[in-house]
């Protein structure tokens, strides 16, 4: 017997990928594409009128049980206890250290909870997740490769999905979730995303995705929608301020490191890291994630090191060009406190050459309405 | 697509057109188009002396950082000042507006192996 790399996974979209002559790249176990025809034209497309992404890749779990809420609030950071059905909510699975295990999105359907990790931690949390079910009385069902996700995401969304859901789509609020349809196909729909755009994600059955897919595709050549692949997405996320596990977010860096405070419930009476948490925050001597904006042409990229006058004071954690800030180039980085103020001039190194950038606050671009 | 016919090309995908003792450099369709939307071009300064096939400037594109090569050995006398302002004419333009660099040829033409563009054209076909 000879060992070999596990074949990247296959989404059940991946025919409708190669047909549209998708680049793909494996991630998070899967073949997924990074772009369709150019990444600036994706991008443009879901800022102006709308993107169709395929985020099968991502791991969906159900949780079911009465105790579902109280389990959850113990193991992360954010309140779920007190969402409601048909609440979505942002939350983070964090160790005794305060770092992050993943960030995560519980949405509370009528009868069961649906989990959605990212890609890269899905077998990491599926391990995490059953380490703690004991005596819970939780039951965890993993949808991961036999579930679909879909996302329609930009300004036109609620245009080009209102006439063939079963729902009244205009009327679902902003990270709130119901039970419908999508071409008569059974889905969760989901007001939430990971663009700055308005939008919806579907979560379909894998055997449904592929019709769904080309439909709206189909009916909504003429209002711009395009596929839009994993390139575009992180370009949208990281103008969204938005973070991305394994560079805002890591078993090291906190959620209180990351500027999601406002995702940190302090009040919850226990949480795993919740003392790390709270030491961190009353202290305030943490290195931080910022903005940086680059002052010249020269793309700042993850891993380059960030001075203030001759001191290291950190390193890039994710940077792009950005097209929703004026073309610049923009970045985040993982900086000491001294030099996380906004306005505060740095010098990013980029191959032995010192750039010059400004620190500034996230999110680096806000969608209008 | 067939490739421009007065040209020659490095396995690096650059190509280099060689007009007496003047070489212009730029990168081929299929680098751009392989690479993407390019959003940065760092050129070498002009007076530099390159060595064939020696590194002499990065091009990015949205998510890449690659190395670019010269595939052919001198001074480097001009450099294309429109790349700053609109990089993505490399994109548009591979092998006319979106040219790179100029070097003169100090010791003549060293064009040992150097493509013909069928055997370029062969290469991008693999």
């Amino acid at each position: 017997m000879t060992m070999q790399a596990p074949a990247a996974k296959r989404t059940a979209l991946y025919d409708e990928h190669v047909r549209l002559g998708a680049r793909l790249i494996p991630f998070g176990g899967f073949d997924m594409p990074v772009q369709y025809s150019s990444i600036l034209k994706e991008h443009e497309a879901v800022r102006h009128r709308a993107g169709l992404f395929d985020l099968s890749h991502m791991g969906q779990f159900i949780l079911e049980g009465e105790n579902v809420a109280e389990w959850a609030d113990k193991l992360t950071v954010n309140a779920v206890s007190t969402m409601k059905p048909g609440q979505a909510r942002y939350n983070i699975f964090t160790n005794e250290r305060g770092g992050a295990h993943d960030d995560v999105i519980f949405y509370r359907l009528p009868e069961v909870w649906l989990l959605v990790v990212n890609a890269s931690n899905a077998e990491k949390m599926w391990a995490h997740l059953n380490a703690n079910l004991a005596g819970s009385g939780v039951k965890l069902t993993s949808l991961h490769g036999r579930n679909a996700l879909v996302a329609i995401q930009g300004p036109k969304s609620v245009e080009m999905l209102r006439k063939h859901t079963g729902v009244d789509i205009a009327a679902l609020k902003y990270y709130f979730c119901v039970e419908g349809s999508v071409y008569g196909k059974r889905a969760v729909i989901a007001r939430t995303g990971y663009t700055g755009e308005d939008g919806f994600e579907l979560f379909v059955d894998g055997a449904d995705a592929q019709e769904i897919w080309n439909n709206l595709l189909r009916d909504n050549e003429q209002g711009g929608l395009i596929p839009a692949g994993l390139g575009a997405r992180d370009v949208l996320r990281l103008e969204a301020g938005m973070p991305l596990y394994g560079h805002e977010l890591t078993e090291e860096i906190t959620p209180i490191q990351a500027g999601l405070d406002w995702a940190v419930k302090l009040g919850k009476p226990e949480f795993t890291g919740k003392a790390a948490l709270e030491a961190q925050k009353s202290a305030d001597e943490y290195a931080r994630i910022v903005g940086i904006v680059m002052d010249g042409r020269a793309p700042a990229r993850e891993g380059y090191h960030v001075f203030l006058g001759d001191r290291r004071v950190g390193e890039i954690r994710s940077g792009s060009i950005a097209p929703s800030v004026q073309n610049k180039n923009i970045a985040t980085a993982l900086v000491d406190k001294d030099a996380a103020a906004p306005g505060t001039p740095v010098v990013v190194h980029i191959r032995g050459t010192a750039y010059g950038a400004t620190v500034v606050q996230l999110p680096f671009y806000k969608r209008s309405q | 697509m067939a490739q421009p016919g007065d040209l020659l090309f490095s396995k690096e995908h650059e190509w280099v057109k060689i007009d007496g003792d003047t070489a212009t450099i730029g990168i081929t369709d299929y680098a751009q188009n392989s690479l993407g939307d390019i959003v940065y071009v760092e050129l070498p300064r002009i007076g530099t002396q390159v060595e064939q096939y020696g590194s002499v400037g990065v091009v990015e594109s949205v998510k890449a950082v690659s190395d670019l090569f010269t595939p052919i050995g001198g001074e480097i006398v001009e450099i294309n000042g429109e790349l700053e302002n609109d990089p993505a004419l490399v994109n548009r333009e591979p092998f006319q507006g979106g040219w790179m660099f100029k070097v003169k040829l100090t010791n003549g033409a060293q064009t040992s192996g150097l493509l013909s563009p069928d055997e370029y054209e062969k290469l991008v076909a693999e």
